[in-house]
């Protein structure tokens, strides 16, 4: 027998395991962000009204505060965070501007369907400041923008509606299909939401952004089926290396 | 809402093509989908007030002169003499009664009305339902019609807060609870205000005496009324959005020129009472507000233009809001309207620099990251699960309203749904399962929500696929060996799980270990991990439903130079249906100068379950291709 054995015996192949693609996505916009200069903070899921709804501008009759919408514990004592903004008024209270700060992690809502889970993610951004204005707020988001997607992408601004920010934008992007696709929310903080926080208006203003991440890894991993991140199959998830 | 092209056009001089009006729209902010001449414009739910035809139109005065062509009765208006006590002022602050009685003839729907039931191919109900609801989609206030014949001789607006049954006009019998806005007619309740009304004072064909009522209501005693008792009513997602608190009198102006097209009135009057004085809201007029929150110069001239357009007045230093539109009452809603105006894409960028004081963490350099980066080394594969639990202890957040009544609680652990992913992988024949999930668990004790971050892992069947791990299946020392650097007492923490409840015949051990984050040392952050983070523009392929055929063949190889030429022979075999190829064996007999390699080939489709003989054909060709090949041979292969 022949003993060139070292280079001919097959290669052990490692057996790697995998990032779940939420979290991989959610980490490496939270990296390209923190690069911007944005500072991660952290909250609970578990949140109050004052919160998630009161604190930015949420009235109580807002469709959103509805049962049908927001899952409430505790004979509504708590709820389970409708997003990540909570984590902002915390950190509005807790410091001083200029601020710069962004969370992601889970919210819920009481949607399930094809294409809404009641669980998901997103990244929200914030950036408190003397004269920040939506001409700036438009710099933030394309540089976002072509961090995510490169630097040929097509977008728009939609005037949206968020009772956070005002003006409120949508911001689609053009596929290769021809079609526009939303891929985040954005505005100008809400003077009533700064004041709420203890920050005078009159001196500060800033500027927000919103991501819903299981969109972004639809559209950037061709998923077509909301649900398949959360099955836990083996066969879906081990493909990400 | 659907509201046709045909229907703006009409009032734009200008008659800008289908497109040129979408484009406008979609700056104004209206999202729409365009299909037969009809947009499907989705309104943010501010916006109440573009909720009809007249609404889009006072938006686009902004870029065309709008000649509104609606014809509205001119004369004076007669009393109504009506009995109506009204016992909720703050939840209905203005209400109007028309009484119309006709001659028996009605003609044939022509005008805007026919046009109205054609273009969208709708329902006739009955002549002043008709005009009722075409009345909504061209101003956006809602009217309700009763046949006056039926009504009593009183009308009472009242909050009940007690149960009862009420037959809708919709055939429907809802059964009202809790607190609910109702109209009674002497004793007799027929109408869930703003919602929808009683099928025994509806209007019918023969009704030739209508009363119409017109009101505004809070939209907090509307909003989720029409949800809560699954009644579509269009009534009420506008009264949930707010109308325009001053339009009655000439809503039923026009409801009465449409009735006197298609029929002679004998006799109208009318009723109307504000309980409240509504008050313009006014905002101060100053640009430079306007121009810093949006970043522009815009002259004083440009800003007097956008905003009459919009319907505002200015009075020397203050801008009068319209009383349609409820949602302006700032500097930076007026500075939305003319971000609008201008268009957002036109709006330039300026550059801006983050200037944070705080110190900015990288996160793929967290304690977290870190313990992710160990596992997947080590095979291990995260995954995500909802937080919701049948399982509950005095511990437990409960769910007040859960989507699943059999999952109403919080769950206190990681684990059990960590079992479930473990069962759910081994029925899709899975023969090595390793997996983690880390994620905030919520509990409730000592009057205080509680939070822990923590980290379930679990693990069962063969190490891994290579043919070192293959044969060896996980145990508790596996874990432990990948652990016991980062963990103190790291035995004492790996459980193995019964398969005894589980409803599986697989037998392999299962073996577990949850813990909190913190319980990792960080010597852990030192740790060095050649693993790549991967591409967030990574395809992913569909995975296939249908059941996997495994294949596995052993050959027997008299030199390490045929090695590389097998490998290669059946690392190269195409074929849509082979979904995974790897040697799960490899074995030397130096004695018989030998050496063993197998192969295990897994094959699945993604249109069918494969067959024996599917997956024979294509093993054929494969031992015919590598018996071919000197020195090769399967050993027990009959030909």
């Amino acid at each position: 027998m022949s003993s060139n054995k070292d280079i001919k015996i097959p290669d052990l192949h490692k057996d790697i395991g995998s990032y779940h693609p939420i979290n991989n996505m959610k980490d490496s916009i939270m990296d390209l962000l923190t690069k911007h200069g944005f500072e991660i903070v952290e909250g609970p899921e578990v949140e109050t009204e004052k919160y998630n709804f009161d604190m930015l501008n949420i009235k109580k009759s807002h469709p959103a505060r509805q049962m049908h919408d927001t899952f409430y514990l505790r004979n509504k004592e708590n709820l389970l965070r409708t997003h990540t903004s909570p984590v902002q008024i915390r950190g509005m209270l807790e410091k001083k501007p200029p601020l710069a700060f962004i969370s992601g992690g889970k919210v819920y809502r009481k949607d399930d369907d094809a294409t809404h889970l009641p669980m998901f993610h997103q990244i929200e951004g914030m950036y408190i400041d003397q004269d920040v204005n939506f001409s700036n707020l438009k710099d933030i988001i394309y540089k976002i923008i072509f961090d995510l997607f490169g630097k040929e992408v097509k977008l728009r601004f939609r005037p949206s509606y968020f009772p956070f920010t005002e003006p409120s934008a949508e911001v689609d992007i053009l596929s290769k299909d021809g079609e526009w696709l939303e891929v985040l929310g954005c505005g100008i903080v809400n003077p009533v939401v700064l004041e709420n926080c203890d920050l005078d208006s009159n001196v500060y203003s800033g500027l927000a952004f919103g991501l819903g991440i299981e969109r972004i890894a639809m559209l950037k991993h061709g998923v077509n089926d909301i649900r398949d991140f959360y099955k836990s199959n083996l066969d879906f998830l081990s493909q990400l290396k | 809402m659907k509201i046709a092209y045909k229907h703006l056009i009409k009032h734009l001089p200008q008659k800008p093509s289908i497109d040129d009006l979408s484009d406008k729209l979609f700056q104004l902010g209206h999202e729409h989908e365009i299909q037969n001449d009809i947009y499907d414009i989705e309104f943010t739910p501010n916006r109440g007030d573009c909720l009809s035809v007249n609404g889009i139109l006072r938006d686009i005065n902004v870029f065309y002169d709008v000649h509104l062509n609606q014809d509205k009765y001119q004369d004076n208006l007669k009393k109504l003499d009506i009995n109506f006590v009204n016992e909720c002022k703050d939840d209905c602050t203005n209400v109007a009664f028309l009484k119309i009685e006709i001659e028996d003839h009605i003609k044939e729907y022509k005008d805007d009305l026919e046009d109205y039931f054609d273009i969208f191919d709708a329902k006739k109900i009955n002549f002043f339902t008709d005009i009722s609801n075409y009345l909504a989609y061209e101003t956006g206030q809602p009217t309700h019609c009763y046949d006056f014949s039926t009504l009593g001789k009183s009308i009472h607006l009242k909050e009940i807060n007690h149960d009862v049954e009420f037959e809708t006009l919709i055939d429907k019998k809802i059964h009202l609870s809790g607190d609910n806005l109702v109209f009674f007619s002497d004793s007799e309740l027929i109408n869930l205000a703003g919602v929808v009304g009683g099928v025994y004072n509806s209007c019918s064909d023969r009704t030739r005496s209508v009363l119409v009522e017109c009101a505004y209501f809070n939209p907090e005693k509307i909003i989720g009324k029409s949800l809560k008792y699954n009644i579509k009513s269009d009534a009420a997602y506008k009264f949930e959005r707010g109308v325009d608190p001053k339009c009655h009198e000439q809503v039923l102006r026009r409801f009465i020129n449409l009735v006197e097209l298609h029929s002679t009135i004998k006799s109208v009057q009318y009723f109307s009472k504000q309980y409240k004085n509504f008050t313009n809201i006014t905002v101060p007029y100053d640009l430079n507000i306007i121009n810093k929150i949006i970043g522009l110069e815009i002259t004083d001239t440009k800003y007097q233009e956008f905003l009459k357009k919009l319907g505002f007045d200015i009075h020397e230093n203050e801008i009068i809001v319209p009383s349609y539109r409820s949602d302006i009452s700032s500097q930076n809603d007026l500075a939305e309207e003319i971000a609008r105006c201008i268009g957002y894409d036109l709006i330039p960028v300026k550059p801006i620099k983050i200037n944070n004081k705080h110190r900015v963490e990288n996160p793929h350099k967290s304690i977290e990251f870190k313990i992710k980066q160990l596992l997947i080394d080590y095979g291990f594969n995260e995954v995500i699960n909802f937080p919701f639990s049948s399982n509950s202890s005095k511990k437990s957040i409960e769910i007040d309203n859960p989507i699943d009544s059999n999952k109403s609680f919080l769950r206190l652990d990681i684990l059990n749904s960590l079992v479930e992913n473990l069962i759910f992988n081994e029925r899709r024949q899975q023969d090595s399962i390793k997996l983690f999930e880390i994620s905030d668990i919520y509990n409730f004790k000592n009057n205080t929500v509680g939070k822990s971050r923590k980290i379930g892992i679990i693990a069962s069947g063969t190490i891994g696929k290579n043919y070192r791990d293959f044969s060896k299946k996980i145990d508790k020392n596996y874990l432990s060996l990948i652990l016991n650097d980062y963990i103190d007492d790291i035995d004492s923490k790996i459980t193995k799980v019964s398969r005894q409840k589980l409803d599986t015949k697989i037998k392999s051990d299962i073996f577990a270990i949850e813990i909190e984050l913190n319980d990792f040392n960080k010597s852990i952050l030192e740790r060095h991990s050649t693993l790549q983070i991967p591409s967030t523009d990574y395809q992913f392929e569909k995975v296939s439903d249908f059941p996997k055929i495994f294949r596995d063949l052993s050959f027997s190889i008299n030199s390490y130079e045929n090695i590389e030429s097998l490998q290669k022979l059946i690392f190269e075999f195409k074929s849509k249906y082979l979904k995974d190829v790897f040697i799960f064996d490899f074995f030397e007999n130096s004695r018989e100068e030998k050496i063993k390699i197998g192969f295990r080939f897994v094959f699945q489709s993604h249109e069918k379950t494969l067959t024996d003989g599917d997956v024979n054909d294509l093993i054929s060709g494969i031992i015919q291709s590598s018996i071919k090949m000197e020195g090769v041979e399967i050993p027990g292969l009959e030909i």
